[in-house]
């Protein structure tokens, strides 16, 4: 009567299961990766936005009549 | 580049384990005495070795924190613990549905199911402390000399008591030979203990090279006797008639027969004992390892990047504040 069940049928239902799960699982774990990669670079990006300025020139004393390059 | 590497590698486990789950049901023959339920075998193994290589994990972690206090150590050492714990919950969970084709109940606290039932709990205690400081540095420090702890007590608590109980029912035999697994040597009118019943080798009978012997088990508690006749081949060096206990599907075989001083070696067979002889379940049960492993470590890298992601967070609110 409950062909899904009977002995032969059984170990395929039980494989299906088995794979959904783990298909469940693998999908479940590559988003969560993909979003805490995206998440971890975002942060660093703002970390160095937010980051004082490097000087971008020098400023050097210069002797009064004293050659400078231009 | 090294990112694409990462990915295939991600699809890669995916591809893998599908593959195992499917060799599992269709390459890995039914074992003699388990039927179909032996393959749970192929989940129940490799997950109980991962979460033995989480937890060392873990307390590499927790050293290397105390010593360099980096965060990411720390990050490193909790994500490796929870997921051994995870591994460990798996493990148990898929040790109680053999248990309770082989052994008739989930549960019935056995030396290996309680020893890891008292692992689950220690685990289980460190998270709880974990909780419980408020201090992030104390937390972490804490955190990891309990860790260290924890780890010393792991491999009593999985190699170590249940092989040297004599009530375990759990098959020790499977994959390792040793603690045991050697069965008890007995001449005629001896007496000896093979798990927690009393064998006497009443007699010895043979006929052309088959050899008989009358074996006499006592039930635990000495409630009842039963005599039990395995038969071995002494010339292909064979085990012919597997009497099983009664009441249980362990089996008696005698493994050898010594003719000269009048004696045999007396054994346990427990489903599930030498189950890795074929090359099929040999090499679905080695992928399955491989499998295993391989996903431990990427979930590992998981956890803590975003254990990392949320240190960072909390971090940068608190310097807002």
């Amino acid at each position: 009567m409950n062909t899904a069940l009977d002995a032969g049928a059984a170990v395929y239902v039980a494989m299906a299961v088995t794979l959904s799960v783990w298909v469940g699982i693998f999908v479940y774990l590559w988003r969560i990766d993909t979003q805490a990669r995206a998440l971890k670079r975002e942060l660093e990006r703002e970390d160095r936005r937010e980051q004082p300025a490097a000087p971008r020139s020098t400023v050097t004393r210069v002797r009064e009549g004293e050659p400078v390059e231009k | 580049m090294a990112q694409r590497m990462a990915q295939a590698a991600k699809l890669l486990i995916g591809v893998w384990i599908a593959g195992v789950a499917v060799a599992m049901f269709l390459v890995v023959p039914q074992y003699e005495g388990l039927g179909n339920a032996g393959r749970i075998i192929m989940m129940h193994v490799p997950t109980a070795w991962v979460s033995v290589l989480a937890f060392s994990i873990s307390a590499l972690f927790s050293g290397l924190y105390l010593w360099r206090g980096q965060p990411k150590h720390d990050d490193y050492a909790l994500a490796s613990a929870e997921s051994g714990f995870l591994f460990t919950v798996l493990a148990t969970v898929t040790g109680a549905i053999f248990s309770q084709v082989v052994w008739g109940v989930y549960w019935n606290w056995d030396p290996r199911q309680t020893s890891i039932f008292i692992l689950l709990l220690i685990y289980a205690a460190m998270f709880a402390l974990r909780s419980s400081i408020e201090d992030v540095a104390r937390r972490r420090q804490l955190s990891a000399v309990y860790s260290l702890f924890a780890f010393v007590t792991m491999p009593f608590l999985i190699f170590v008591a249940p092989r040297i109980s004599d009530s375990t029912l759990h098959p020790n035999c499977a994959f390792l030979q040793g603690s045991k697994c050697e069965g008890v040597e007995l001449g005629v009118g001896r007496l000896g203990l093979l798990g927690d019943r009393k064998v006497e080798l009443v007699g010895l009978d043979r006929v052309g090279d088959v050899v008989t012997a009358k074996v006499e088990v006592t039930e635990p508690g000495m409630s009842s006797v039963t005599a039990l006749s395995p038969t071995y081949d002494t010339a292909n060096h064979k085990i012919l008639e597997r009497p099983n206990f009664p009441g249980l599907r362990f089996r008696l075989v005698v493994e050898d027969v010594n003719l000269a001083t009048n004696s045999v070696r007396l054994n346990i067979e427990a489903p599930g004992t030498g189950l890795i002889d074929n090359g099929r379940t040999l090499f679905t049960f080695l992928a399955s390892i491989v499998g295993f492993t391989a996903l431990f470590f990427w979930m590992l890298n998981v956890r803590a990047t975003l254990l990392n992601v949320e240190w960072a967070l909390a971090r940068r609110e608190g310097s807002r504040v």
